[in-house]
């Protein structure tokens, strides 16, 4: 171990912390309003493809982000309507979404570039790092974005009268619209948000972290940003810590694989399944004590 | 009457429920202010429809309301907060994981909803108010973590932080021990000095005769009269509630107990949130014997039912049936030696609502032999020909056995579990709460089955929260307190003064 | 009467399930119009690769075997109460199982055994984490599923890769094949084990005492505890059956399909079939009879794809379409919903 490994690897942490906290930020946000949506995934896919498009043609990665955040809103509205207003089933929706973003991002590649799997980003639509190094460290602004992203969805949901009413809808909606508050509209608010951010995640896996779209540029993100929600007690603060351990996981596997003196000992499989063999570990570890809200995942329907 | 106007009409207000029931017939009740008033009923009679139209939660079918002047349409309880009616329902509504503070400022935190809740004035404010009603709730404790009475004043202070100015209480004493009701009525009388108008809902005479300035009684969707308290007695309230029906009552004829059926020794079992729900108890259930169990719900009860039927763990203690240790058996081992159990929730436990009515009919017996061909295999034919002898035995109203079975009333739902498990052939019937919700028929014909059973000499462990039940069916009763016995007694050698002692607390 | 009653039962849903496809393919048309491309022609090659001919539909029930085999894995689970989407992954490793065996015992049942056996023991770890950590199985067998595939990566290519070509397996000798139901199609005697296979998951579910167990836990998990089910039991038994079926397509689809009868590289010729089986499954309604039906459906997709892809629309399109059914799928109440937009329309 030297300066540089240990620093590229805290670099590379954060890096990969970002798209798993900003979803795992939204899913709590949802879950706490009591919508469970397991198609995150499927968002990733959608908005890394579609950000990419609009970053390209603004040739300005921010407008990528929000081209990302708008793929999601959309997917969210689907979602929404679905969960929200004709109260059906919340697993079911993100099955189908997942496999519209696996099959959407494949087909789109093809159809828009013409290339089969995968687009490099052009160099022009990409975000550019707030610092980096001769060896390709860098630092993203996301990263600090995200961090404070965290923080301050925690302040709304624990400070703000909008945080209260969210929480409410989701532990007991029958006594929030007793006392007038909209359920129906501070669910769906909820999953907007979730799906924006997790949007914003989406673009930035392909408009900043790896400045590539390929056909399964999210790998389980989205669950693991599940996962992590879960492990973090539904804490959008708490998220990071969880965000940083499955970073950490997600880009060792990426840097053994990039460091051949090291790859050649194990089979670089064995150390690709390490994120999601830590997340099995964790979340096996940690469940028991977390305690979901009450109406999460439970349509609310007056009597 | 009066002269006066009063401040709240409900005219000729009638309820017809999607499904055909007729609730109300063309109730009309007036309200004036700075009264309490009672609304006086047996379960059923329609106050809670009535109060639910007034609130805001169910549409009328037909009728007009007037408040403070002028006709309203609350399309929602928030809409009826808004114009000053405010309720607390007999199942609280509270978020279980807020303070107190954050479920009374729900909805009305103040200004800004992404600025941060100016907390300090909130607690001010109700301070103010906690102070004008001589009590105290703890704000900063998630409210899960405090007793019912104090929820109940925590629902009332979310009323009151509205600014309401008239205040329905549903059934408020139902969940209180006595020294609590004091309190609530010590409350009420300060909201009216105040000037606030209260509407008291209650099935209870003498409680309406303590509280209340005039009462309206119903009885089966109807108004039957409006007297002022002070010129009533408790024999008349009781005539014009009860009117000319035969009141239930149970053929009971003398039965001699035969040899122990069922015994517990030092019982202990812990809640859900880990306290000590039953802490010790010792008691046994002899053949031809109904031994009952009342009490304010939620002192250890169903605990000690699941406990007993295998649905908990026994934390310390023996369960013993006709001598065999049966303690922390499973249920279908329970069943095999002879237990059976009438859960206390119907839907939740007793029934699997989705269900057909035949599958539902061999919950806790599937495995028999007398269900499975010789493949080993269920034989519906066989299953059917079992729920058809249930529902004709039991008069149950069923539209099929392959219909699921949420498709039958709450009272045939009833009918159905009871009728299954007597069909176990038990030795021993554990009976939680065996008419809640159930209609007046069925209630009369689940109470005689469970006579009839004790009469052939099966021995019934009755546990109900409805005293009168536990009352009239029992031959020995306990009532429960904080996970103990107060006292054991027979029914017909004790004052209901002194049950009222032990339901509160106060041992015998 | 009885008879009637149940019919009138399966009725709605089954409508419900042609209208969401319905909505599939229109939604699929919209997208395939805005991506640029022609979605008649589209749409006309996907029907006549997958119905035009006999073989063609060989083609389409050939592709339907695997997917009703990993629907009935979500089905089991669904009817259990369990969100059990770990096929995917239980699909890699009961081919891997077959291939392995097949080298030592060459003969189609110890294939079939083997994927069996090995589905049933990859579904234990998400059943155990489920009953004894409370896990939800939706993240379990997501993980797993993705640890599935890069030990079977490591497995096709390390352990039983083929000595003449490194891009694939050792193939299955021709003794452990399953033979071919026509001539020159992969249709094989797989498609009817799907088929028994279905039928008898349906017996297990309606008409055993476990199958009783596993839906009144699936339902309402306290009633059944308090109906003298286990529901620990019920639940790992939901998940060794469904893993077990996911196995045997996993199995199948190697034992079954020439020319390779290998895994090819990056599983491609296993690949999705277990996620696929999920929009079966809800198609299907959950009900095995349903599944066989939905199955063929998603087969002549799977079918028609493959012209289609040679009409120049790349062959992804299919599962956009498949997501926006089970997206439409989870409508609740679509019948009524489409009834009350006429009606409205109308007045």
């Amino acid at each position: 171990m030297n300066t540089g490994m240990i620093l590229g690897l805290t670099l590379g942490s954060l890096a990969a912390m970002v798209p798993i906290v900003l979803t795992s930020v939204g899913a709590a946000i949802s879950e706490r309003a009591g919508v469970v949506n397991i198609g995150y995934e499927g968002i990733l896919m959608l908005s890394a493809f579609f950000g990419t498009i609009t970053a390209e043609l603004a040739h300005n990665g921010w407008v990528g982000l929000l081209g990302g955040a708008l793929t999601g809103i959309a997917i969210g509205i689907v979602h929404g309507v679905i969960t929200v207003y004709l109260k059906g089933d919340h697993v079911i929706p993100g099955i189908g979404i997942n496999l519209i973003g696996y099959g959407g991002v494949a087909f789109g590649i093809l159809a828009y570039w013409g290339t089969a799997g995968q687009h490099q980003v052009a160099p022009n639509a990409q975000i550019k790092p707030l610092w980096m190094d001769a060896f390709g460290n860098s630092l993203s602004p996301m990263v600090v974005i995200t961090i404070a992203v965290a923080f301050i969805a925690w302040w709304v949901l624990f400070k703000t009268p909008f945080g209260l009413r969210i929480r409410a809808v989701g532990e007991n909606p029958e006594a929030a619209d007793a006392l007038g508050v909209n359920v129906e509209l501070y669910r769906f608010t909820a999953v907007l948000i979730a799906s924006a951010l997790s949007g914003i995640a989406g673009a930035y896996l392909s408009v900043d972290w790896l400045g590539t779209v390929t056909k399964t540029i999210a790998a389980g993100r989205g669950f693991i940003a599940l996962a992590n929600m879960v492990f973090s007690g539904w804490d959008p603060i708490l998220s990071l810590v969880g965000g940083l351990i499955f970073g950490f996981f997600d880009n060792l596997a990426i840097y053994i694989q990039n460091n051949p003196w090291l790859a050649g000992t194990i089979p670089w499989q064995f150390i690709a399944t390490l994120p999601y063999l830590v997340t099995l570990l964790v979340v096996a570890g940690i469940i028991g004590r977390a305690r979901a809200p009450k109406w999460d995942g439970i349509p609310y329907k007056r009597e | 009457m009066e002269e006066r106007t009063p401040v709240l009409e409900m005219r000729d207000i009638v309820k017809v429920y999607s499904d055909g029931t007729r609730a109300l017939n063309g109730v009309t009740i007036k309200v004036y202010k700075g009264e309490i008033f009672g609304l006086l009923g047996e379960n059923g009679a329609g106050k809670t429809t009535l109060m639910k139209i007034l609130f805001g939660m169910l549409k009328p079918t037909a009728g007009k309301i007037f408040f403070q002047g002028s006709e309203v349409h609350f399309k929602s309880p928030a809409d009826a907060i808004a114009r000053g009616i405010g309720m607390v329902h007999q199942h609280f509504t509270l978020v279980e994981v807020f303070t107190a503070l954050e479920n009374i400022i729900l909805g009305k935190e103040g200004h800004g909803l992404f600025s941060k809740i100016d907390v300090k004035n909130a607690k001010k404010k109700l301070q103010t108010l906690m102070d004008e009603l001589n009590f105290q709730v703890p704000l900063d404790v998630p409210v899960e973590n405090l007793p019912v009475g104090i929820q109940q004043r925590i629902e009332i202070l979310k009323m009151l932080y509205r600014n309401v100015d008239v205040l329905i209480l549903d059934e408020p004493t139902a969940v209180l021990t006595p020294i609590e009701v004091k309190e609530l009525f010590d409350v009420l009388r300060k909201l009216k000095a105040q000037g606030k108008t209260i509407i008291f809902i209650s099935h209870k005479l003498n409680e309406v005769m303590e509280i209340t300035d005039r009462v309206t009684v119903i009885r089966k969707g109807k108004v039957i009269g409006t007297v002022n308290t002070s010129d009533a007695t408790p024999q008349l309230l009781a005539r014009m509630m009860v009117g000319r029906d035969v009141v239930l009552r149970i053929q009971k004829k003398p039965h001699k107990p035969g040899k122990t059926v069922f015994r517990v020794e030092d019982l202990w079992v812990k809640g859900d949130r880990g306290e000590d729900a039953v802490r010790g108890l010792s008691f046994e259930v002899k053949a031809g014997e109904i031994f009952g169990i009342a009490g304010v719900e939620g002192n250890g009860q169903s605990e000690l039912i699941e406990a007993i039927a295998g649905l908990r763990d026994v934390e310390k203690g023996r369960v013993y049936l006709m001598g065999k240790d049966i303690t922390g058996k499973k249920p279908r081992e329970l069943y095999d030696m002879g237990i059976a159990h009438i859960p206390e929730d119907r839907t939740h436990m007793g029934l699997i609502l989705e269900m057909s009515v035949m599958e539902n009919a061999i919950l806790g017996m599937y495995w028999r032999r007398e269900f499975s061909n010789g493949w080993r295999l269920i034989d519906w034919g066989k299953v059917e020909g079992h729920a058809k002898e249930l529902i004709d035995e039991f008069e149950i109203v069923a539209p099929g056995t392959r219909r699921p079975v949420k498709s039958l009333s709450g009272g045939n739902q009833q009918k159905l579990i009871v009728a299954r498990e007597v069909s176990k052939r038990p030795e021993f019937i554990i009976a939680a709460q065996p008419t809640r919700g159930v209609d007046v028929a069925s209630t009369e014909y689940i109470r005689n089955y469970l006579v009839k059973l004790r009469d052939e000499d099966k021995a019934v462990l009755l546990v109900s929260a409805d005293l009168d039940e536990v009352l009239q069916l029992s031959d020995r009763m306990a009532i429960m307190y904080e996970g103990q016995f107060m006292g054991v007694v027979k029914p017909d050698e004790v004052t209901e003064e002194q049950i009222g002692l032990m339901m509160g607390g106060v041992s015998q | 009467m009885n008879l009637s009653q149940s019919l009138r039962g399966y009725l709605k849903p089954f409508t419900e399930s042609v209208l969401a496809i319905l909505i599939g393919v229109l939604v699929g048309a919209i997208v395939l119009w805005a991506s640029g491309y022609d979605a008649i022609a589209a749409y006309k090659a996907l029907v006549v690769g997958s119905v035009s001919s006999l073989t063609n539909f060989a083609q389409t029930l050939s592709q339907s075997t695997p997917l009703i085999l990993t629907a009935l894995t979500f089905a089991v689970g669904s009817r259990t109460g369990l969100f059990n989407i770990g096929a995917e992954g239980t699909v890699y490793f009961g081919a891997i199982a077959a291939v392995g065996i097949s080298q030592a015992i060459p003969n189609p049942l110890s294939g079939i055994i083997a994927g069996i056996l090995v589905g049933a023991l990859w579904a234990l770890p998400a059943a155990l984490l489920k009953v004894y950590r409370g896990v939800h199985e939706v993240i379990s067998t997501i993980m797993l599923n993705w640890i599935a595939f890069y030990l079977a990566v490591w497995l096709a290519l390390s352990v039983f890769v083929s000595p003449s070509n490194a891009n694939r397996t050792v193939a299955i000798p021709p003794s452990a094949r399953l033979p071919l139901l026509m001539r020159n199609t992969t249709l094989s005697w797989g498609f009817v084990v799907a088929v028994l296979t279905a039928i008898v998951v349906y017996v297990i579910m309606w008409h055993t005492k476990l199958g009783y167990e596993m839906r009144a836990n699936g339902y309402n998990p306290r009633a059944a505890e308090y109906g003298g089910i286990n529901p620990k039991a019920a639940a790992i038994w939901s998940f060794v059956i469904g893993g077990m079926t996911a196995g045997l397509a996993g199995a199948v689809q190697v034992m079954g399909v020439p020319p390779s009868y290998a895994i090819s590289q990056g599983l491609a010729n296993v690949y999705g079939y277990g996620f696929d089986g999920i929009g079966v499954s809800l198609v299907g309604r959950d009900h095995p009879i349903g599944i066989i039906f939905s199955g063929i459906l998603f087969g002549a997709l799977g079918a028609g794809a493959t012209k289609m892809q040679q009409a120049g629309v790349p062959l992804e399109m299919v599962k956009v379409i498949e997501g926006i059914i089970i997206v439409a799928v989870a409508i609740p109440g679509l019948l009524d919903l489409i009834n009350r937009m006429f009606r409205r329309g109308r007045v």
